[in-house]
């Protein structure tokens, strides 16, 4: 435990010694804002399903940014080499970063709580969808974190790290939908249909979304994250042979 | 401390290290000796558990390097090929992560720190973003890292490469000064750098150990030769006929770039205990040809270390 901690501060602070991570957070920030007050203008409605509803796709783009450079900084510098001869399990490690990006990413989305608090101003918003949103936003983060690690760790240039994250991580947003679904079942009969019950992360999140906590959905996030995480240690204990 | 066995890494298709095994009792510091590409850092990274043999066994301490990873790393302080660093950290933040890392106790880190600063002269640094610093701070910096546990062991892959020769010297003065408690495994692919450092080397070209054993005794071998070097006013072939007939020398060769048509330069290689030049001089004044130059020197470690490996690898290819 101590030593994911110490991996976990070391990871944490180095967001925060490249003005990356403050650019990053700024255009997350403003650009959610923009989308959520465009629709609320529109609307006039003190709920945030606009915005929930256009957060997987800005994660998507946004967590592989900030996944990319967690291990392919280190295979291009070296330091995987001090890293890894670190008396430390190769778990923890993976643990530690995981958990480093994890809390940066629960920064940016804290950033976003100045809208429930200005709805809470102007009406009497419905807290349980809410409330069920974040709680969806950081369960769906952890997983495409997950991704994004596993990634990293295959390669030595961020970019392409960066490309192939948002790749997958936009797998599991649009098996979600019918206009992606339909083609591939005319393609290979039920293969579609298949993903989206049971790959796609789209209905789990709308049902936490919706305030609706289902062990179900719960299940599915953890799952997924525990699988990525998985993948990247034995991708690193791989590279040993 | 460490010991090695038929040790063979095999990348795809390239046989980095082939079957080597060798010994290193405590308390000793072992130079490893190769040309570029030998295999010293293939070696060094399965003692340090950062990759795995294909084949083969590695024990610290009487622990196998398989069994107990953790329990050996804690055992090694580890210098990696061209000393890589966090560039955006600074020196303190990141000697005080590599020491958490390491399980010092909270109450020894201070301490450690400051003995591992002193050690590698990094006070003026300590607030300065490793990627600021120049080469050979960086390389410090390095050190000051495989150092911050006090480690039993120490594994430092080319610790004075791209150092200006300042620097060269402080840092081979530091690691002598370690050697007094500690068993050191250094690598380089400079022969005068393990004379400066000790005399116990381990000789490696194409994944085979050449050599094994003492500075001293390969110089003993080197000072068993002479080299002759002949200029004289003659065709090659002719020179070369007269020369034979002096039993004594063991090797004849064409120095070409200080040769014509008419003029032959050689370099002649003999027991050191017989002084053949007479011989070579009354031969060539009988033939009546013009000597430019004649005269004889030690061989060289360098030309003994160039042998062995010529050597090892002729026999490679048999
Ligand atoms: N990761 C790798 N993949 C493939 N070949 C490698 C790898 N690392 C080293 N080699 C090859 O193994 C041989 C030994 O390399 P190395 O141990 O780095 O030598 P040295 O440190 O003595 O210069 C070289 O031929 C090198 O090209
Ligand atoms: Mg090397």
């Amino acid at each position: 435990m101590d030593k994911i901690m110490i991996v976990m501060r070391r990871e944490f602070n180095a967001y925060f010694n490249s003005a990356i991570a403050y650019i990053f957070v700024v255009v997350f920030l403003v650009l959610n804002s923009a989308f959520f007050m465009n629709t609320f203008f529109l609307t006039l409605t003190a709920d945030m399903r606009g915005f929930f509803g256009l957060i997987p796709i800005f994660l998507a783009f946004f967590i592989p940014a900030i996944t990319m450079r967690l291990w392919a900084e280190e295979r291009k510098l070296g330091t995987i080499e001090l890293l890894l001869t670190l008396p430390i399990e190769t778990y923890h490690i993976v643990i530690g970063k995981f958990l480093a990006s994890l809390a940066f990413l629960k920064i940016a989305i804290a950033g976003t709580l100045i809208i429930p608090i200005m709805l809470a101003k102007l009406g009497t918003p419905d807290w349980g969808p809410i409330i069920g949103g974040y709680f969806g936003t950081v369960l769906l983060g952890g997983f495409f974190l997950s991704i994004g690690l596993f990634v990293s760790g295959l390669f030595e240039d961020q970019i392409s790290a960066f490309i192939l994250s948002m790749i997958l991580c936009l797998f599991f947003l649009l098996v979600g939908y019918d206009f992606i679904i339909t083609p591939i079942d005319g393609w290979v009969n039920g293969l579609g249909t298949f993903l989206k019950q049971v790959i796609s992360m789209k209905s789990h999140f709308d049902g936490i979304e919706r305030g609706v906590l289902s062990l179900k959905d719960i299940f599915y996030f953890i799952t997924m994250t525990g699988l990525f995480l998985t993948f990247n240690i034995f991708s690193l204990e791989g590279r040993k042979y | 401390m460490i010991s090695v066995s038929n040790l063979t890494k095999i990348y795809g298709s390239v046989v980095a290290l082939d079957k080597i095994s060798f010994k290193i009792e405590k308390g000793e510091i072992l130079g490893f000796l190769g040309p570029n590409g030998a295999g010293k850092s293939t070696a060094m990274k399965i003692i340090t558990t950062y990759i795995a043999a294909t084949e083969g066994e590695v024990f610290v301490d009487n622990m196998d390097i398989n069994k107990n990873p953790i329990e050996v790393r804690k055992k090694i302080g580890y210098l990696p090929e061209n000393s890589p660093v966090y560039k955006e950290m600074n020196v303190k933040d990141y000697l005080t992560f590599v020491a958490r890392a390491r399980e010092l106790p909270p109450e020894k880190i201070k301490e450690r720190l400051d003995w591992v600063i002193q050690a590698t002269g990094l006070e003026s640094e300590l607030r300065k973003d490793i990627g600021e610093l120049s080469k050979g701070f960086k390389q410090r910096t390095g050190l000051a890292q495989a150092l911050i546990h006090d480690p039993e062991v120490l594994v430092l892959d080319e610790p004075t490469s791209g150092l200006d020769p300042l620097q060269i010297i402080d840092i081979r003065k530091l690691i002598k000064d370690l050697a007094k408690e500690k068993t050191i495994i250094f690598s380089t692919h400079i022969l005068q750098e393990v004379d400066a450092i000790t005399d116990r080397v381990l000789i490696i070209n194409e994944g085979r150990i050449a050599a094994n054993g003492y500075l001293q005794d390969l110089k003993l071998k080197a000072a068993a030769y002479q080299t002759t070097f002949l200029s004289v006013l003659a065709p090659f072939k002719e020179v070369e006929a007269e020369l034979k007939k002096i039993s004594s020398i063991n090797k004849i060769r064409l120095i070409e770039k200080e040769s014509s048509e008419n003029r032959t330069s050689l370099k002649i290689t003999s027991p050191a205990n017989k002084d053949i030049k007479e011989e070579i001089g009354r031969i060539i004044s009988l033939k009546g040809w013009q000597i430019i130059s004649l005269f004889d020197r030690d061989f060289s470690l360098e030309e003994t270390f160039i042998n062995l490996i010529r050597k090892s690898k002729s026999q490679g290819e048999n």
